[in-house]
C-alpha cells in the first residue's frame, strides 16, 4: 500500500469515525428529548380523558335523572305496577333519547325485560338481567359498559336509575357513545392520535414511526372493555435523525473528500523529496556519482538528503581513490609485465653481445662465425621485442565493431574448427569438443571477426586449463531476446580471487601468457553491450558466458 | 267452491260507537277523509283499501260471506261446459254520464279485464244480454267478474273514472285529493251522504274518517274518536331465494311472532302461521306452532350457515322494524341475518295484500306475488295441501287488519257494513 493511500485511509477512516460518533451522540440526546416530550403529552392527555370521562359521566347521570323523574317514566313504572300492557311503550325509549340528546336509553322493567330500547328497538322483549343485580344505582356513577346492537356492539358511559312504583320497578339505562368522536373531541397536540380498540383480540394498526401507549378501559366488574390507544407519531423525530444522518453523511463526505485532498497534499510533501532521492539514487546506481539530491526542508527528510549527498561525496572520494589506485596498480601491473616481457629477451640480448665481445677478443678466427650466430640471435630477440611491443599496441588499439548479423552457431562451429588440427595433434593429450548449440540461437547483431577472436581466446584458454586432456563443450542458447555462448573446460578451476582479477589487463595465471587474452575478450563483449561471466570451481573446471542481445 | 266465512266476523273488530244504532240515519252533508298513503290510480276500486267507495260496480259481487251475489247483472247461466256464459243486466241503470248502461257500452271495460285471463275471450252484446265466450272452460267466472279489476266503467277526457256507482267524480287531482258526490239517478238507493271529500297522505287525524297505519309509533287519538279494524286484509311474510329449506323451516320455528304483533303492529294483526287467514280457510290454526328454539337449532346444526341479508321496502317504517326483529331472533339461533333496505337479499320482507274473501282465489292471487304457482282446487284439503307446499318457501309472520279513526258526528249503517270493508254508502253525518 502506497503511502499516500495510508494517509488517505488514515485521515478517512478518522473523519469518519469522528462525524459518527457525533452523530450517534446527537440521535440518542434527540431521541431522549422526543421521548420525554411524548411522555408529558400522553400524560396530559391521560388526565384530559380522564377529566372530560367524568364530566360526561356527571352529565349522563343529570339527564338520566331528568327522565327518571318525567312523567313518563312515572306512567310506565305505575303500568308496571298494575302488571298493565307497556307494548304501546314500545318507542319511548327512542323518543327521550332524542329529546336528551343521548346514544342508549334502554327503559327495563321489573322483571329485567326490555320495554323498549333506543339503540336497539327490535331487542324489546329481551332481558337485562345485569340491571336486576342488587346495586344501589342511585349511587352508582357512570361507568363503561358494553352495549349490544344490531350491527354490533358499541361502548357506552352509562348511568342506570330506577324508578319505584308499588310492587313495580323500572330500570332507566342510558348514556352516551365512548367512540371514536368522543376521542376526538379531546384537544389533542399535533402528531397524536387517539384511537379506542374495543375487542380484545383486535390488533391495532400502528405507524411504523410512531410510540403507542395503550389505557386500559375497565367496565364496572373491572372487567377489560376496550384499549385507549394513544399514538405518538415519530415522523418529526424520525425526520430529523434522517436530517442528522444526512448531515452526518454529508459531513463524513466532506471529511473523506478532504482526507483525499490531505493525503494527496501530505504525500506530495512528504513524498516529493523521497521521490528526488530516490532518483538521486538511481542515478548514483547507473554510475552518476556526482549525483546531488536537493535538500528542500530541515526536517529528517532533509536530513537524509543531507546524508544522501554526504555518503555519494564520499563514494566519489572512494572511487577517485580507488581509480588513482588501480591506475598506480595498473601501471606497476603493466610495468612489471613490460619489465618481465622485455627482460626476457634482453637477457639473450646481453648474452649475445657479451659472447660477441669475448669471441672477438679471445678467438678472432672463430669471430666471424660467432658474429654471425650472435646477429642472427639479436635479430631473433629483436623480433620477439618487436612482437611484444606489436601485441600491446593491438590491444591500445581495438577497433570498433562492425555489426552485422552473424549467425552464432555457424560461428561456433567455425571456432572449433579451427581447433580441430590442434586438438587432435599426436601426442597431445586428448581433448573431447563438445557442441551443444541450440536450434533457436539465431542471429546476432556482431563483428564477426571481433567475436571471432574472443571466442578463440576462450577456447585457448580453456585448452591450457587442461595440459592433461578432459572435454571441451561449445554451447549456445536463446532466452528473453538474449543470445548466451557458453564455453567451459573440466581442468582444475580457479579460486574466487583469480575469477575476480580474471579479466585485468596483463594479469594471467600462466607461464607464457602476456595477460591480455581474456581482457581482449571482456573489451569485445564490452564493445557488443554484452557481457560475460565466468564461473568456476576448484577440480571441477570453468565456464565462461557471454550474453549478447539478440 | 266458497268456503262459509262466517268465522271472520268473530275476528273482526268493530268499535264505533253505540249512537249509532240508537240514531235515525239523515241524509245529507259532506264527509272527509285522510288517507295515510298517497293513492296514484283515479279508481278506489284499485286502492285495496277497507274503506269502500264505491264509484263503479261488477256484474257479480262476493258477499261477506264469500257468496257470489248480483250486481249489474241481474242473471246469469253457463253452458255445461263453463265456456259459454250469458248475463242479463240490471235495466234502468245509468252511467254518471247520463248514458244508459247496455251490453255495448259495458262490453269494452269487461273485454280488458278479462283479457289478462283468458286470450281468447269474446264478448257478444244484445241489448241488456251480454254473451262471454272462450276456448277455454271459465268455471271461476263470475269470481273473476267480481273483482274490482272487472269493473263496469267509462272514461272521457274531463272524467277518467265514469261509473254507476252510487257516488260520481266531481273533482281529482290523483296522489293529492279527490272528491266525490252522492249519484242522484243511482239505480240503488241513494247514499245518505251529499259528498265525500278525500284526501291522501295526510295523518292529521282531524278529518271525519281516516287510517292508523300499522307501525310500533304509538299513536294518541283525539278525545271521542271511535277506532274500527277490519278483517286482515294483508299478510306480511319472508320469502326466500336460494335458501335451504330445512334453514327456512328453522327461521319458522325461530321467529316469535307475538312481540311483532303485540309490539310492532301494535295489536292490529294476528300472528299468521299459513298464507291465508283463518277466517278465509277455517283450517289455519292447524299450521299454528310456538318458537322453538332448541328444534331450530337442532334442525340446522348440520347446515354450514352464511350470512343472510334480508330486504324490506326502504319507506316502509314496520316491515323494517320487523326485519330488525327477525334478525334478532335468528342471532340467538346462530343465523346471520342483516336487514337491508336494498332489494335482491337472500330473504325478502314482503307485504302481500289480501283482495278477495275466496280462499282458492286468494291463495292463488299470493302465489303469483310470490313467484309461485300452485295447483288450483276448489277442495279445501287440496287447497290446504298447496298451502302447505307454498310454506317451504315462504315464512307468514302476521296478517294485518286496517285500521280507521272515525269522528264521533260519524255514523254508520251497520246493517249494510261487513268485517272486510267499510262502505261509504253506509255513512251518514251527523247534522
Amino acid at each position: 500500500m502506497s503511502f499516500r493511500a495510508k494517509v488517505f485511509l488514515s485521515i478517512a477512516a478518522t473523519a469518519v469515525v469522528a462525524v459518527w460518533i457525533v452523530a450517534e451522540v446527537v440521535s440518542t440526546l434527540v431521541t431522549q428529548s422526543f421521548e420525554r416530550r411524548d411522555a408529558q403529552r400522553t400524560a396530559a392527555l391521560v388526565n384530559q380523558f380522564q377529566r372530560e370521562f367524568d364530566r360526561r359521566g356527571v352529565e349522563v347521570a343529570r339527564r338520566i335523572e331528568v327522565v327518571a323523574d318525567s312523567d313518563a317514566m312515572q306512567r310506565l313504572a305505575l303500568n308496571l305496577a298494575g302488571h298493565a300492557d307497556t307494548s304501546s311503550y314500545f318507542t319511548l325509549a327512542q323518543t327521550v333519547a332524542q329529546e336528551q340528546s343521548l346514544d342508549f336509553l334502554e327503559l327495563v322493567g321489573t322483571d329485567a325485560s326490555i320495554i323498549s330500547s333506543a339503540e336497539w328497538p327490535a331487542r324489546f322483549g329481551y332481558k337485562e338481567d345485569w340491571l336486576a343485580q342488587p346495586v344501589d344505582w342511585k349511587t352508582q356513577g357512570a361507568f363503561l359498559e358494553k352495549e349490544d346492537l344490531a350491527d354490533g356492539q358499541a361502548l357506552g358511559l352509562i348511568t342506570v336509575r330506577t324508578v319505584k312504583a308499588g310492587d313495580g320497578m323500572l330500570y332507566i339505562a342510558g348514556g352516551r357513545r365512548l367512540d371514536q368522536e368522543f376521542l376526538d373531541s379531546l384537544p389533542g397536540s399535533e402528531g397524536m392520535r387517539v384511537r379506542l380498540y374495543r375487542q380484545p383480540g383486535e390488533v391495532p394498526s400502528v405507524k411504523s414511526d410512531a410510540t403507542v401507549t395503550t389505557i386500559p378501559l375497565r367496565g364496572r366488574d373491572n372487567q377489560l372493555l376496550a384499549t385507549l390507544l394513544i399514538e405518538n407519531s415519530r415522523a418529526d423525530l424520525v425526520a430529523l435523525k434522517r436530517y442528522i444522518q444526512e448531515t452526518a453523511a454529508i459531513v463524513g463526505g466532506a471529511g473523506v473528500l478532504l482526507g483525499l485532498l490531505l493525503s494527496f497534499w501530505t504525500a506530495s510533501r512528504v513524498t516529493r523529496p523521497l521521490r528526488l532521492l530516490a532518483s538521486s539514487v538511481r542515478e548514483v546506481a547507473v554510475g552518476k556519482w556526482d549525483t546531488r539530491a536537493t535538500v528542500s526542508s530541515s526536517d529528517e527528510i532533509g536530513q537524509l538528503a543531507r546524508d544522501f549527498n554526504g555518503m555519494t561525496e564520499q563514494l566519489v572520494e572512494q572511487r577517485d581513490r580507488m581509480i588513482q589506485a588501480e591506475r598506480v596498480a595498473a601501471w606497476r601491473e603493466l610495468a612489471r609485465r613490460l619489465a618481465h616481457e622485455l627482460k626476457n629477451p634482453l637477457f639473450p640480448l646481453q648474452i649475445t653481445i657479451e659472447n660477441l665481445q669475448r669471441a672477438r677478443d679471445a678467438s678472432p678466427q672463430q669471430f666471424d662465425e660467432v658474429f654471425r650466430e650472435s646477429t642472427t640471435t639479436l635479430l631473433a630477440e629483436l623480433g620477439h621485442l618487436k612482437t611484444i611491443i606489436g601485441r600491446f599496441s593491438d590491444f591500445a588499439k581495438m577497433p570498433a565493431p562492425q555489426l552485422e548479423a552473424v549467425n552464432i552457431n555457424q560461428l561456433a562451429r567455425e571456432v572449433l574448427q579451427l581447433f580441430e588440427a590442434q586438438l587432435q595433434a599426436p601426442g597431445r593429450p586428448p581433448v573431447k569438443a563438445i557442441l551443444q548449440l541450440a536450434a533457436n540461437a539465431g542471429e546476432v547483431q556482431a563483428d564477426p571477426d571481433q567475436l571471432r577472436r574472443a571466442l578463440h581466446n576462450l577456447v585457448l584458454n580453456a585448452l591450457d586449463a587442461m595440459p592433461h586432456g578432459g572435454e571441451l563443450v561449445f554451447r549456445t542458447s536463446r532466452h528473453d531476446n538474449k543470445v548466451a555462448i557458453e564455453i567451459s573446460d573440466d581442468g582444475e578451476g580457479l579460486t574466487p580471487e583469480e575469477c575476480d582479477r580474471l579479466f585485468t589487463p596483463y594479469y594471467t595465471t600462466k607461464q607464457h601468457g602476456t595477460g591480455l587474452g581474456l581482457a581482449i575478450v571482456q573489451s569485445v563483449v564490452s564493445d557488443h553491450k554484452g557481457t560475460i561471466t565466468v564461473h568456476s570451481e576448484l577440480g571441477k573446471g570453468t565456464t565462461f558466458r557471454i550474453e549478447l542481445k539478440a | 267452491m266458497r268456503r262459509p266465512v262466517w268465522a271472520w266476523l268473530a275476528l273482526s273488530s268493530v268499535a264505533i260507537s253505540d249512537a249509532t244504532a240508537a240514531t235515525r240515519p239523515h241524509y245529507g252533508g259532506s264527509l272527509t277523509v285522510e288517507l295515510s298513503n298517497a293513492q296514484t290510480s283515479p279508481d278506489p276500486a284499485e286502492w285495496n283499501t277497507a274503506l269502500s267507495m264505491p264509484i263503479t260496480e261488477t256484474l257479480v259481487r262476493l258477499n261477506a260471506r264469500g257468496g257470489i251475489e248480483s250486481g249489474l247483472s241481474v242473471a246469469w247461466q253457463h253452458d255445461a261446459d263453463w265456456k259459454r256464459w250469458r248475463f242479463s243486466l240490471r235495466p234502468k241503470v245509468t252511467f254518471h254520464d247520463g248514458d244508459p248502461l247496455n251490453g255495448a257500452s259495458a262490453a269494452p271495460a269487461l273485454l280488458a279485464a278479462l283479457k289478462k285471463k283468458y286470450s281468447d275471450v269474446s264478448i257478444q252484446t244484445g241489448g241488456q244480454a251480454i254473451v262471454i265466450q272462450s276456448s277455454a272452460a271459465m268455471p271461476d267466472l263470475l269470481s273473476d267478474l267480481a273483482e274490482a279489476s272487472a269493473a263496469v266503467v267509462r272514461h272521457s277526457e274531463t272524467n277518467p273514472l265514469i261509473g254507476t256507482g252510487p257516488f260520481r267524480v266531481t273533482a281529482s287531482e290523483p296522489g293529492h285529493r279527490l272528491t266525490l258526490a252522492a249519484f242522484d239517478d243511482y239505480w240503488g238507493a241513494r247514499p245518505y251522504l251529499d259528498s265525500i271529500a278525500i284526501e291522501f297522505g295526510s295523518v292529521r287525524t282531524r278529518a271525519d274518517v281516516f287510517d292508523i297505519p300499522v307501525g310500533p309509533a304509538r299513536r294518541i287519538l283525539p278525545e271521542g274518536i271511535a277506532t274500527w279494524s277490519s278483517a286482515p286484509r294483508s299478510l306480511v311474510a319472508i320469502t326466500a331465494a336460494n335458501v335451504h329449506p330445512v334453514l327456512m323451516q328453522a327461521l319458522a320455528l325461530i321467529i316469535d311472532r307475538a312481540p311483532i304483533v303485540n309490539v310492532l303492529a301494535q295489536r292490529k294483526g294476528e300472528a299468521a302461521f299459513s298464507l291465508l287467514p283463518q277466517w278465509l280457510t277455517g283450517y289455519a290454526f292447524l299450521f299454528q306452532s310456538t318458537p322453538d328454539l332448541v328444534r331450530a337449532k337442532q334442525l340446522i346444526s348440520q347446515l354450514r350457515l352464511a350470512p343472510m341479508s334480508l330486504s324490506y321496502p326502504a319507506n316502509d317504517v314496520f316491515l323494517r322494524t320487523v326485519a330488525e326483529r327477525v334478525a334478532l331472533n335468528a342471532r340467538d339461533a346462530g343465523i346471520a341475518i342483516q336487514p337491508t333496505p336494498n332489494a335482491g337479499g337472500n330473504l325478502r320482507l314482503i307485504e302481500i295484500p289480501l283482495q278477495s274473501t275466496d280462499g282458492a282465489t286468494e291463495l292463488e292471487r299470493i302465489a303469483g306475488a310470490l313467484g309461485m304457482s300452485h295447483a288450483d282446487s276448489g277442495k279445501s284439503e287440496s287447497l290446504y295441501e298447496a298451502e302447505r307446499s307454498l310454506l317451504d318457501r315462504v315464512i307468514p309472520l302476521v296478517h294485518l287488519r286496517e285500521t280507521y279513526g272515525i269522528s264521533p258526528r260519524v255514523h254508520i249503517e251497520s246493517s249494510k257494513s261487513d268485517a272486510f270493508a267499510l262502505h261509504l254508502e253506509d255513512f251518514w253525518v251527523q247534522p
